[in-house]
């Protein structure tokens, strides 16, 4: 390596270890102290502000250790801020000995940073807004994810953090609405399985929804379609489904 | 577009706490002081949502600079060229025609967010300026680079400040982005003059490479240790390096940075009118 480089990992090596990795010799404590307060206050605001129930659990401690830890550990490749909580998710994922909901409440407050954010637009010329929901596929907005937790991750505080994985896990669909808000809706299993056949837009809802009743043995078909019905008008009631893709169905 | 390009105009950059007051004051004479608007690209590239619609409405209302923080042009990892090319795709799909970086690096191992300080040396002179000059044909256009502001001195450094500065527009062939601010807190943190700094790099024929200016606030740590958090009102004798600069090299695009401790908008605009008036006075 090169002067300049070995000076740079140094100064660098120490920024992020200040216990154990010795600044470059020469430099004044005083100036060095600096870099290492702003630069690690820098990381710990950004990725607190994304993870503000999980600090809280952990307590200031934990989090410092685990945030110093990241900082030291894990190499960040992303040069857009609103990543770094992402390359802090990849971390919490690969460490051991933390609470076993944690990865599970990160993640769930990780994706609401990720979908305010997604690269995604609606494209309205697609979408038939007023159409009779069952007879066409369904449009979700595209800024939207369905989610399987161990752990009941939206009620997680101080107070309540939980001992055992539930014996089922809670279903959730986080998505953008056409404002740009990001909504959490609670689902039951077969809302969840529902939704997740609804993305096929091949199908219409109708089509989807039967094939759901097939797959299950269920012979009240039309017992299915109208649960699936009243389904799509409360998603769309809640701004996850816009309508119909318009598939020149005039 | 051509507003900008003229000789002058005063900016402030856009914080996602301005954003709505600056929405709601548009068009007011409150305001109209600001002429043009800065981001950083690290913030936006690739934003969709709420952020993509801003934008879109600030783009079509107000010139836009683009400065930029994570390029790490003095850093020891590679240059991040899949991250350039974003950049030129955000600069001309919004029309942007200036696009700003430091003179420091923020990337070592994996990127450390934040502006660190690049040895005076030789060796760092040449890795720059090969840097800068990729950065310059891959972006397609002149970059601006800032002199930044320190707060340890680099034992193996082999020159000063300014020498560095001068040998690293030259040898690049780029423009300069003046931060009087960062000039006043190294002058104050190393113990030189700030006005001597700025009448050297003026015999030094650099005034020529200028095309943009930052003023700002800093916090004082000890009477001899600056901290440049852009968290505070510009002080006194800023404003008097400013005008001191507008004598010495003649009238730039000039913004207030305000990234920490943020006041309502209109706390902000006396500030912005200062530069204005700076500008317009002979």
């Amino acid at each position: 390596m090169t002067a300049l480089k070995d000076y740079l990992m140094a100064f660098t090596r120490h920024i992020r270890d200040p216990q154990n990795a010795s600044p470059p010799e020469g430099v004044s404590e005083r100036g060095m102290a600096v870099y290492t307060e702003i630069v690690f206050n820098n990381i710990d605001s950004s990725v607190s502000a994304c993870f503000p129930v999980l600090k809280k659990v952990l307590g200031e401690d934990i989090w410092l250790g685990l945030v110093r830890e990241f900082f030291i550990q894990q190499p960040c490749a992303t040069p857009i801020f609103r990543e770094i909580p992402e390359a802090f998710l990849a971390y919490i994922n690969r460490v051991s000995g933390l609470p076993p909901y944690v990865q599970n409440l990160a993640h769930y407050e990780w994706v609401e940073l990720y979908l305010a954010y997604a690269d995604e637009t609606i494209d309205w010329s697609q979408i038939d807004t007023e159409a009779y929901l069952l007879d066409y596929p369904v449009a979700f907005v595209p800024a939207m994810t369905l989610l399987s937790y161990d752990y009941p991750v939206h009620q997680i505080s101080p107070e309540n953090i939980p001992a055992s994985p539930l014996e089922t896990p809670v279903s959730l669909l986080v998505f953008r609405d056409a404002d740009d808000e990001v909504k959490f809706v609670e689902l039951n299993q077969m809302t969840a399985a529902l939704i997740e056949d609804l993305q096929d837009v091949q199908l219409s809802a109708r089509q989807a929804l039967i094939g759901i009743a097939s797959a299950m043995a269920f012979d009240d078909v039309d017992a299915i379609v109208d649960f699936g019905f009243e389904l799509l008008r409360d998603l769309k009631s809640q701004g996850a489904i816009l309508g119909v893709l318009n598939t020149n169905h005039d | 577009m051509q507003q900008f390009q003229s000789k002058r105009g005063a900016g402030l950059g856009l914080k996602r706490e301005l954003i709505p007051q600056i929405q709601a004051q548009f068009g007011k004479k409150e305001i109209a002081a600001i002429d043009f608007l800065e981001v950083a690209p690290e913030n936006w590239i690739g934003a969709g949502g709420k952020a993509a619609k801003q934008l879109a409405w600030f783009t079509e209302r107000y010139p836009i600079v683009c400065h930029g923080l994570s390029l790490s042009l003095g850093g020891p990892d590679p240059l991040n060229i899949p991250f350039l090319h974003q950049v030129k795709h955000f600069l001309d799909a919004h029309q942007i025609p200036l696009y700003t970086e430091h003179l420091s690096y923020c990337a070592a191992g994996g990127y450390l967010y934040d502006l660190l300080p690049i040895p005076f040396t030789e060796e760092a002179v040449h890795h720059l300026a090969t840097r800068i000059k990729q950065t310059q044909d891959i972006l397609e256009r002149r970059i601006a680079v800032e002199n930044a502001s320190y707060y340890a001195a680099a034992p193996i450094s082999e020159m000063d400040e300014l020498s560095f500065i001068k040998a690293v527009l030259e040898e690049a062939d780029c423009d300069w982005h003046l931060d009087v601010n960062n000039v006043y807190v190294n002058s104050v943190n190393f113990g030189f003059d700030a006005k001597a700094f700025l009448q050297n790099a003026a015999d030094a024929g650099l005034g020529g490479r200028i095309v943009y200016g930052h003023t700002a606030g800093h916090y004082e740590e000890a009477p001899d240790l600056l901290i440049d958090t852009h968290g505070a009102t510009v002080i006194e004798p800023v404003w008097d390096l400013l005008s001191d600069v507008y004598h010495l090299f003649g009238k730039f695009p000039t913004l207030l940075e305000r990234d920490t401790n943020i006041p309502p908008l209109l706390d902000l605009m006396p500030e912005v009118e200062h530069i204005a008036m700076l500008q317009n006075s002979k």
